[in-house]
């Protein structure tokens, strides 16, 4: 056989093979991304003005996603880090039921709230006698995104430090390094791929959260809510400036993240 | 040093034992070499002495597992600085133990980008830069190519001596104990023997350590006769016999195993019957292992030889023929039992 004839024949064997799921990926990814573009074209750009009030709703969502996402760090992640290392009977039970939250539609979360820290509730009725009212409140706006955003850090992070081999860590402690030590100079570090990874997610759930914070805070409106506000009383055009605004404060920090993980895989 | 340690989970261990300069502890795999030393190290619950009760931070112990486990975020000298306290000279300190391991050159890279070898010796200045009083060495052999084993071997034994650290070695590897300065080989939880290698290794004291230590053939039979200078020993139906040499604790009549190693047999077929030890056996096998043959023969009894290539030459081996082979007296390794 002569060589452009085997040439010939390995790529007609190509050909066949490759086309269509590159063909299908273009299309799926157009597909995807369609109706951002539409956002584009849709936006009126002579007329980009803000409702009123919009500004409000940006700064609400701005401090209080920021001070959300420092309390579900700052809780979540020694729950992660006990999640990962301690093994004993009966966890496949906690895993379960730590599930429960991550599974639970948002408005049925809000709805469960509700019921506990609501004041009618005795545990929202303790709250309230301590002067700290979980309804309608900025606390009860930011209980709600933690609720939105923990079971999904916890999730990531627990996965992140599962990803840590254990040797590495009793070596640490055979080189005169406490738990403590260990944990901040071997554990943290190379977990943060995914700690990171779950930062972002954690940022995005609580930026984003509507279901739970409609019910149980509707008042102070952030961006979510006041979108759907805006979408009620002026219709579809009033609502892009403030939805701009809610895509380039949500994602860029996980994108960014999301691509310098990729990128920083190996050390 | 001596070490004294029991353990009860994962594996049931009950080890005493000195550790004298290099120092390996031979015993098959699963039999909880790691886990001893995990114990040592602190890292697993157990009683023992010495560093018993302490917390592992505070052990004054060097732990090289196997794979050396080098922090994969930390170039070489931060590995090697990590247990060091933080302060100005740190780098300095590092720089230095590494130098003297041979590896100041290779201080700015990372683990993934070194040689098995060389990951070795940083894990081995990491793990001196604390001062350990005792090294502990997970098969330090397994993870090094066999071409540069040996000298990576040497270069590692040479090293410990320098730096002055007595060191234990767990390893399932014969060749490791021969160059150690002192052995002991786990069985079934207890250590079965220990002295130096060479005494070890010439006087298995039980069937068990014996095959640890690459004895392939092993006879059951009975002192017929002992005399002034070495035994006779019998098979069961006295279908065959063997001088030895003498052996302490032992007297006429008494049950044992006689153990051989397949590489002290040599082909005597030009000897005939009235030289010692020859015996007359058929070839049932004949396996090629690198330029040495490997011979299974049976008769009388059966025995497994080892030819090294020099024996071979102008020998025509053929399966199913006879051949005469024959073992020197001393070769001949008695135990009771």
């Amino acid at each position: 056989m002569s060589d452009t004839a085997a040439i010939a024949i390995t790529a007609s064997r190509q050909l066949p093979t490759r086309w269509p799921t590159t063909l299908t990926a273009i299309a799926v990814l157009v597909f995807l991304l369609a109706p951002f573009a539409a956002l584009v074209f849709a936006t009126d750009w002579h007329d980009f003005q803000f409702a009123p009030g919009d500004l409000d709703a940006i700064r609400v969502s701005l401090f209080y996603s920021g001070l959300a996402l420092m309390l579900v760090v700052l809780a979540g992640t020694p729950l992660a880090w006990w999640l990962a290392h301690y093994h004993y009977r009966g966890k496949w039970l906690v895993d379960a039921l730590l599930l429960l939250p991550l599974l639970t539609p948002p408005l049925a979360m809000g709805i469960l709230l509700s019921s506990l820290y609501g004041p009618y509730s005795p545990v929202g009725g303790l709250f309230s006698q301590a002067g700290l009212y979980l309804t309608n409140t900025a606390p009860a706006f930011v209980l709600a995104q933690i609720y939105g955003a923990m079971p999904y850090y916890v999730l990531a992070a627990r996965a992140a430090f599962e990803g840590v081999p254990e040797e590495l860590e009793q070596i640490s402690r055979t080189l005169g390094r406490n738990r403590w030590q260990t944990f901040w100079w071997v554990t943290l570090p190379l977990a943060r791929l995914g700690l990171t990874a779950g930062v972002a997610l954690a940022w995005v759930r609580a930026m984003g959260e509507f279901g739970i914070v409609l019910i149980v805070a509707y008042f102070p409106q952030g961006i979510p809510v006041k979108l759907w506000v805006n979408l009620q009383d002026m219709g579809l055009s009033a609502v892009y400036p403030l939805l701009w605004v809610f895509f380039l404060v949500a994602v860029p920090l996980p994108l960014w993240l999301g691509l310098r993980s990729r990128r920083q895989g190996m050390f | 040093m001596e070490i004294r340690y029991l353990l009860e989970k994962p594996v049931t261990l009950d080890i005493q034992m000195q550790v004298r300069d290099f120092t390996v502890l031979l015993g098959l795999s699963g039999e909880g070499k790691t886990m001893l030393l995990k114990a040592i190290a602190g890292l697993i619950p157990a009683h023992g002495h010495p560093f018993g009760g302490l917390a592992a931070e505070r052990r004054p112990i060097g732990y090289l597992p196997q794979g050396y486990a080098l922090f994969p975020h930390l170039r070489a000298w931060e590995n090697v600085a990590f247990p060091l306290p933080r302060g100005a000279g740190r780098r300095a300190q590092a720089m230095d133990l590494l130098t003297r391991v041979g590896l100041v050159d290779l201080a700015e890279r990372y683990p993934a980008a070194l040689s098995g070898g060389q990951r070795q010796r940083v894990a081995l200045a990491r793990a001196l830069a604390r001062r350990p009083e005792l090294l502990l060495l997970d098969e330090p052999t397994s993870a090094l190519d066999m071409a540069t084993r040996d000298e990576i071997l040497d270069e590692l034994i040479r090293e410990v001596h320098d730096f002055g650290v007595p060191v234990l070695a767990v390893s399932h590897d014969p060749h490791l104990a021969m160059l150690a300065d002192h052995m002991a080989v786990l069985l079934d939880g207890r250590i079965a023997q220990e002295g130096p290698p060479r005494a070890v290794f010439a006087r298995p004291a039980t069937m068990g350590v014996a095959r640890l230590l690459g004895f392939r053939n092993f006879l059951a039979g009975r002192i017929e006769e002992i005399e002034g200078a070495g035994m006779v020993v019998a098979g069961a139906g006295a279908d065959w016999r063997l001088r030895t040499g003498l052996q302490h604790g032992m007297h006429a009549g008494m049950a044992v195993t006689v153990a051989i190693r397949s590489e002290d047999l040599v082909p005597g077929d030009a000897l005939g019957v009235s030289a010692p030890n020859a015996l007359k056996l058929k070839i049932v096998s004949l396996r090629e292992e690198g330029v040495a043959l490997r011979v299974r023969m049976e008769g009388a009894l059966s025995l497994d030889m080892l030819l090294p290539r020099l024996q071979c030459e102008g020998r025509s081996l053929v399966l199913g023929t006879e051949l005469w082979v024959q073992v020197a007296p001393e070769y001949v390794h008695v135990m009771a039992g």
